[in-house]
């Protein structure tokens, strides 16, 4: 028998679970091979400390505290009241955050959303009534120097 | 019970934890020697248990419905923990390392003493520690407790081929790691 077939059974079945049969080639192959008679014994070895370490989990199992039940409900209590107290909260404030929240909602519309309405002083209107406007630009009103000194000798030739 | 406990009455929530814990214990013990991470664990799971009352059909057992959230809980705090040291014979406590040579010469031939088998199941935890949880589980339940393929893919929810490789890699690193030490 192969050494790596030794192995293969040993790890595959527990060894509690081996056959007569099955036991019976592996002691004899292990006559003859120090590696697998390692092997065999190592795997021995650790079905007897996994036993041993699941027999002390079942002997502790039945070992708990008293008090365990206890504090499970006084968590479970704590538990349910904060879930409660957040509930009550929320219907006697909800009414008002929400109304908060819409009104929120609104006005960040209007602000934001909305065309801006265009002022009605613009730099231009100011600009017009500058007083380089004044002085430089002609009003439609104002007449010019040749209009005036026409206005001004027209009636001088017609008085004479 | 279960619909009493749907309604949130806590006679019938004690009740529960009352009639349940040695179950639970027993999972979380599985995972846990340190009796405060047990308890930790135990409590996580009949919290769960009381927040997914309704979800329990009564289609199954109760028992074996906690059976599973324990199982769940106590992998996935383990998860959290991630750390897997390599064992190595420097490790090993004096009474280990002493027992381990006289035992080597002689296993099986009779059955440990009450010392013994705790110098075994220290030495068991030192191995499993090494494991990821899940082929931990695999390992304890099937070689330790004697369960069958089949409880152990009930309880965790795997198929019976992944309980299978589950469980040949945790025996054969703890083969290994048992080989390495003498």
């Amino acid at each position: 028998m192969a050494d790596i077939h030794i192995t293969n059974i040993l790890d595959e079945t527990p060894l509690a679970s081996l056959s007569k049969g099955e036991l019976g080639s592996i002691r004899a192959h292990t006559a003859n091979c120090a590696d697998c008679a390692r092997a065999f014994a190592a795997a021995q070895l650790s079905a007897l400390v996994i036993k041993a370490r699941a027999s002390e989990a079942g002997a502790d199992a039945l070992n708990a505290n008293p008090f365990f039940q206890t504090r499970v409900l006084a968590t479970w209590r704590e538990q349910r009241e904060s879930g409660w107290s957040l509930g009550r909260l929320w219907k006697t404030t909800g009414a008002l955050v929400s109304s908060m929240v819409v009104t929120t909602a609104a006005l960040a519309a209007l602000t934001f959303i909305s065309p801006a309405e265009e002022s009605t002083l613009t730099p231009t209107a100011v600009a017009s009534t500058s007083a380089e406007s004044v002085m430089f630009d002609p009003g439609e009103d104002e007449i010019t120097n040749e209009q005036a000194l026409n206005a001004i000798y027209y009636d001088e030739e017609d008085a004479r | 019970m279960a619909r009493l406990a749907r309604d949130e009455d806590e006679s019938a929530c004690a009740e529960i934890v009352r009639r349940f814990s040695p179950r639970v214990f027993h999972v979380a013990h599985r995972f846990f020697r340190d009796r405060g991470h047990a308890e930790e664990a135990a409590q996580e799971t009949f919290l769960k248990a009381f927040a997914q009352i309704r979800s329990f059909a009564g289609r199954g057992s109760m028992e074996g419905w906690l059976t599973r959230i324990a199982t769940n809980t106590c992998l996935n705090l383990l998860r959290s923990a991630s750390r897997r040291p390599e064992l190595v014979t420097s490790d090993l406590s004096e009474d280990e390392t002493t027992w381990l040579e006289r035992v080597s010469n002689s296993v099986g031939a009779q059955s440990p003493d009450a010392e013994q088998r705790v110098i075994a199941a220290n030495l068991a935890e030192r191995v499993l520690e090494t494991l990821s949880p899940e082929d931990r589980l695999a390992l304890i339940m099937i070689d330790g407790e004697g369960a069958s393929v089949n409880d152990v893919a009930e309880i965790t929810g795997w198929s019976e081929s992944k309980v299978k490789v589950r469980a040949f890699r945790a025996r054969k690193k703890a083969r290994e790691i048992l080989e390495k030490l003498w």
